[in-house]
């Protein structure tokens, strides 16, 4: 089996070491190039551990497993991309919205988008509208992305996109908005650009809006 | 306070259902329903955030929550066991407060300055998140005892709920019989998924000072209720909202067993059981089924494969059913007719033979208007009459 292979296995599995030392490998001594390491190795694993957690043949703790050993092979091939200067695939804002302190779902959609290329400025959790937009203003992200896992405290999603009509900043970022409270009819309700049902959903909406 | 009159108007709707179709007391009908028996109409039982309590004893003209249930026709009374009598809960400088496992949570504001502002608790510090070794697990010097309670007034209350309401013994929130739950809060819920993936070891290490700490506490709990409780609830989140938080086999290995004899300890004592989980868990159900669940709550209609109807067909001969009321889209966001077709959709699906509780799939969240709350318990009393 070729080293790609590997590293798309092991990424699918969720084994961070070994998905670490074979992409090391495959940089060091193989000499791939990292754009190739990225496409043909870590999203290809990472991409088929969305399919199973789509259809519930994975569950969190895969799918969490796998976003770590994806962005931490990432890390490896980081020193690399910034010399070679290759732009990411876009810059994404995302936290949790204000009143609510939930974030692993959230934590799981920024890892994936950082494994799928974009640059990820995570805010946290609790996030104020204020924030947010001044986090949009400084970063000028193509994407903001909120979550909340409550229903009410879902409603500081419609306060952030208020704040951001306001500040002038709505029609520059697409919005994407998660959680388990949220569906298309509250996307619609809110106005947000779009909705995901789950992370490796989110990643492919990301990537189509900036195809 | 407004005219009398207003209030009169407000609850005639509720009264004159009940009028006509109460002949039994909450507590019969609570036991028809679990044992498969249609009983004079649909018991009902009812989880609302404090805010929305307030807001209802506001609108009907009510002075108190005994008051709020009694109107409303709620048939469960919940019990929540023994006081706690142990070491005082520590406040911390930074405002934290730890419980009973010795993690610490915070108030979180919601809504601030708002029609839907409101507060809920939540964990701020995992003691157990950064241990890398079953001893030091083992060595952490907080793992609670059944001697932290006293037991000597929970015949009482439940008596005094007694003979004419249902007693539900559910335990606090925050100490309610469990295994994922508590080592969510004790290791971290990210660190807890890392942990069910890669260090089975620290798993079983936490999940068996949890288990072992039930299987002692609950016998305790049980005798000390003289027969006065009529079902048990225990709680522990296995689904999210497009499936179960982990595979079946993992739950097999994992959690089957404290299931199991969480539910094994109550029969014992001659009490069904009832267990809350929210989310997708339908690929779970034949194993709850098979490990002694009598009654599964409370259905998440949004979620995926929570579908009352197929559960019912597919289950509700060796299982019963509390909730299936939508307070994620329907009561949150939709009008009185939607709340009241949601009602008729469950009962026309689910009251038949007996086996369901009608009930919200977790408690009403500020976020409801008072008019969908008024709509949810009119159609309650007019679709769950036999």
């Amino acid at each position: 089996m070729d080293t790609l292979t590997k590293i798309a296995q092991f990424v699918e599995k969720g084994q961070i070491q070994e998905a670490k030392e074979a992409t090391q490998k495959a940089l060091d001594v193989e000499k791939i190039p990292p754009m190739e390491i990225l496409n043909k190795g870590l999203i290809v694993g990472l991409a088929a551990v969305g399919e199973a957690f789509s259809c519930q043949k994975a569950f969190v703790p895969e799918l969490m497993t796998a976003g770590m050993a994806m962005k931490e092979s990432l890390e490896l091939l980081r020193p690399s991309f910034e010399a070679s200067d290759s732009p990411p695939m876009g810059t994404v804002v995302i936290g949790t919205v204000e009143g609510d302190v939930h974030d692993v779902g959230k934590n799981i959609v920024a890892m994936m988008l950082q494994g799928a290329g974009f640059k990820v400025h995570d805010l946290g959790i609790d996030i104020p509208a204020a924030k947010f937009v001044e986090a949009v203003k400084q970063h000028q992200p193509e994407i903001l992305a909120l979550s909340a896992l409550y229903t009410p405290t879902r409603l500081a999603m419609a306060e952030t996109l208020k704040a951001m009509e306001s500040n002038g900043l709505r029609t520059k970022v697409k919005v994407i908005i998660g959680g388990a409270p949220i569906d298309q009819n509250f996307c619609n309700l809110i106005k947000a650009d779009g909705y995901a049902p789950d992370a490796p959903q989110a990643v492919q909406m990301c990537k189509k809006w900036l195809a | 306070m407004l005219d009398e009159k207003i209030y009169v108007d407000r609850r005639q709707t509720i009264n004159e259902l009940r009028a006509k179709s109460e002949k039994m007391t909450p507590r019969e009908r609570g036991l028809k329903a679990i044992n498969h028996e249609e009983a004079d109409r649909v018991p009902i039982d009812n989880w609302m955030v404090p805010e929305i309590k307030k807001r209802c004893m506001t609108y009907w003209g009510l002075e108190n929550e005994a008051e709020l249930l009694d109107f409303l026709g709620v048939d469960i009374r919940d019990n929540y066991g023994p006081a706690y009598v142990g070491l005082e809960f520590k406040t911390h400088p930074d405002g934290t407060v730890e419980d009973l496992w010795g993690v610490r949570r915070r108030k979180v504001v919601y809504g601030k300055d708002t029609d839907h502002q409101g507060t809920f608790t939540e964990v701020a510090h995992s003691p157990l998140e950064h241990m890398k070794t079953v001893e030091e697990i083992n060595a952490y010097d907080r793992w609670p005892s059944p001697d932290w309670w006293d037991y000597s007034k929970v015949k009482a209350e439940g008596a005094a709920w007694h003979p004419k309401y249902f007693v539900l013994n559910k335990g606090d929130r925050l100490d309610r019989t469990a295994q994922l739950k508590p080592m969510m809060y004790l290791r971290g819920i990210q660190q807890t998924f890392v942990d069910l993936a890669m260090n089975p070891k620290i798993v079983e290490c936490i999940r068996d000072h949890v288990v072992n700490y039930f299987v002692n506490y609950n016998p305790k709990v049980f005798e000390a209720s003289g027969g006065e409780f009529d079902m048990f609830m225990m709680g522990d989140d296995m689904g999210g909202q497009g499936g179960p938080l982990i595979g079946l086999e993992m739950w097999r290995r994992y959690f089957r067993d404290g299931f199991r004899k969480y539910c094994d300890i109550a029969h014992s004592f001659g009490l069904k059981v009832m267990y809350h989980t929210c989310g997708d868990v339908y690929a779970l159900i034949p194993d709850f089924i098979e490990n002694g669940l009598d009654c599964l709550q409370s259905l998440q209609p949004q979620a995926t494969n929570m579908d009352i109807k197929r559960l019912k067909k597919e289950f509700g001969k060796d299982l019963s059913f509390q909730g299936a009321m939508d307070i994620q889209q329907v009561l949150p966001l939709g009008t009185p007719e939607d709340v009241r077709k949601m009602v008729k959709y469950a009962m026309d699906n689910a009251k038949k033979g007996g086996g369901y509780i009608i009930c919200t799939s977790h408690n009403i969240q500020v976020d409801t208007a008072i008019e969908n709350v008024a709509a949810l318990f009119e159609a309650y009393h007019e679709y769950g009459v036999y």
